[in-house]
């Protein structure tokens, strides 16, 4: 039969390999790139330090951060406050990412819901996260809802709208298709659109996810005396600052490392998907 | 006795769509019938309506007056009993080779399904590319997955809509040859729109000519040659010179260089 043809494209996706292999070093070479600056921003900060111009309370030096990080690390405190930040963030998450999803996919699905619903949602994004904090307060108090409702509604939005976008825009050949073999309902849903709008939703919730997180320190900001926020808010009120500083260092590590590991989650699921290998960023 | 299946019957067929508030006439008068086991080739410039009417036999587009009939009984909407193979491949990109045979085959148990997608890899020869995703085929493999889709439903009917017409002209001979084979093994009634007018020669048993604005049908020629057809035998080309003559594109003297 036609060995040629086999043979042609055996080399393509030989040579596919290949240019993954190549991405993956210019990828390590990237990463090494992103170091440069916050190692010079550290060996800056303890020159500054070596100066002396100011006192350790107000200028801490790097290597007291590092000691505060372990002794706070060995007391257990700091996997206290991490675990229960992280789960503020999971059930925030859940609540908005789930109705966000729920939403979209209605608004997507149907011109008339997204026609009625769709400007109004437009308008509410509208408004910045933090202005919603009065009112979640009158209404919910300040206990754990309030807190789970504040982060919700930032994980609402990049989901809705993500969803929105991945299931209004499955292209009309695949419509069609699904037309032609006789698809419809619940399994047009599952063989087409849910596949279509794959990509787009998992952006959604990689960018809800990270919203969550931000918006989990602000939620610490009232009532409550636990959570990684409040251990940098009280870290603040008895100018502790390694631990505010710590503090830092610890959202921004576990951000990084959460939108790094849904990242590998969305290339493995999506591995079809060409555009993604391209990188989006 | 058994009806012979895969008959399809177009009587006085018209067809109009609004453009500007303005109806234009797509197909007009059409009277066609498609045998049984035949394979046949619909030609004609871009605007006749050639598209349209194998959207109307796929069930994709009603609203026509006139009859269209599959096996005598009007056709209503689409249905598994007639396959299509689009000029884009339209392969589902998440799916693999292997899933996108298997995409209309709800209906069978794992094990038939296993049986019936991998009896129709072979048949499109793609047997070692069962895990690749569409985005790592070349055009012409491609294709033939969306040839085993189609027919792994065993459609009584096949619908090709222009299938070769983004390949290059090499793979494009060499899918002619491979789809003169599929349809030789399957048997079953094949219909072909097409621009090119040797692949129409070279695959149909007849070919419907057909001319635009309003989308008419010309002529219908029989093609009685043995197979498979030799593209430089003189018979090939005359009747090559009479269809293009069709389309006021034959020379003067055609066996002028037939000899």
């Amino acid at each position: 039969m036609d060995l040629d043809h086999k043979g042609l494209n055996g080399q393509i996706i030989n040579d596919q390999i290949m240019n993954k292999n190549i991405t993956d070093r210019f990828q390590w070479k990237d990463r090494l790139l992103g170091l440069i600056l916050p190692v010079a921003l550290l060996f800056a900060w303890q020159g500054l330090v070596n100066l002396k111009l100011y006192s350790d309370l107000i200028l801490v030096p790097p290597l007291k951060v590092v000691g505060t990080l372990v002794y706070l690390a060995g007391t257990g405190e700091l996997t206290t406050h991490i675990l229960i930040s992280l789960q503020r963030v999971l059930t925030g998450f859940l609540i908005g990412a789930s109705s966000g999803f729920l939403l979209g996919l209605l608004m997507g699905l149907s011109a008339t819901i997204n026609r009625s619903l769709g400007p109004f949602i437009k308008a509410l994004k509208q408004v910045p996260e933090f202005a919603w904090m009065p009112m979640i307060i009158l209404v919910f108090g300040m206990d754990e809802l309030a807190k789970d409702v504040f982060i919700a509604i930032g994980a609402f939005y990049p989901m809705v709208f993500n969803t929105y976008q991945g299931v209004s825009g499955v292209p009309h050949k695949y419509q069609e298709l699904a037309r032609v073999f006789d698809f419809k309902n619940i399994r047009f849903l599952q063989k087409v659109v849910l596949p279509s709008a794959l990509p787009s939703i998992l952006t959604g919730l990689r960018l809800s996810i990270g919203l969550s997180w931000m918006f989990v320190v602000g939620a610490e900001l009232f009532g409550t005396e636990s959570g990684i926020g409040y251990m940098m808010y009280s870290g603040r009120e008895m100018f502790q600052i390694d631990v505010v500083i710590a503090g830092l260092v610890v959202i921004g590590a576990i951000g990084f490392i959460m939108n790094a590991l849904l990242k590998v989650v969305e290339n493995r699921v999506l591995v079809w998907n060409v555009s993604v290998e391209g990188g989006q960023g | 006795m058994s009806k012979l299946k895969g008959v399809i019957e177009i009587r006085n067929l018209s067809k109009s769509f609004v453009v500007d508030n303005d109806p234009l006439q797509i197909l007009k008068n059409i009277n066609v019938t498609f045998s049984s086991g035949e394979f046949v080739s619909i030609i004609g410039s871009s605007g006749c309506g050639k598209t349209t009417l194998l959207r109307i036999m796929l069930g994709l587009e009603s609203d026509y007056e006139g009859e269209a009939l599959l096996d005598g009984e009007p056709i209503v909407g689409p249905g598994l009993n007639r396959g299509i193979v689009f000029q884009d491949h339209r392969l589902l990109p998440w799916l693999t080779v292997t899933e996108n045979i298997a995409f209309g085959l709800d209906k069978l148990d794992r094990k038939e399904k296993k049986h019936v997608v991998s009896e129709h890899i072979k048949l499109v020869g793609l047997n070692g590319f069962e895990h690749a995703y569409p985005s790592q085929l070349s055009g012409g493999m491609a294709q033939r997955v969306a040839i085993a889709r189609a027919l792994a439903n065993r459609p009584e009917i096949l619908l090709l809509d222009e299938p070769l017409g983004a390949l290059d002209a090499l793979t494009r001979i060499h899918m002619q040859k491979e789809l003169e084979r599929i349809w030789q093994l399957e048997k079953i009634t094949m219909i072909m729109v097409t621009h090119d007018v040797d692949e129409a020669i070279y695959l149909s048993d007849k070919v419907v000519i057909m001319s635009s604005r309003p989308g008419v049908i010309n002529k219908i020629i029989d093609i009685p040659f043995s197979r498979p057809r030799d593209r430089a035998s003189s018979e090939f080309i005359h009747i090559k010179a009479q269809i293009l003559k069709e389309f006021h594109l034959g020379t003067e003297y055609p066996f002028a260089y037939a000899i």
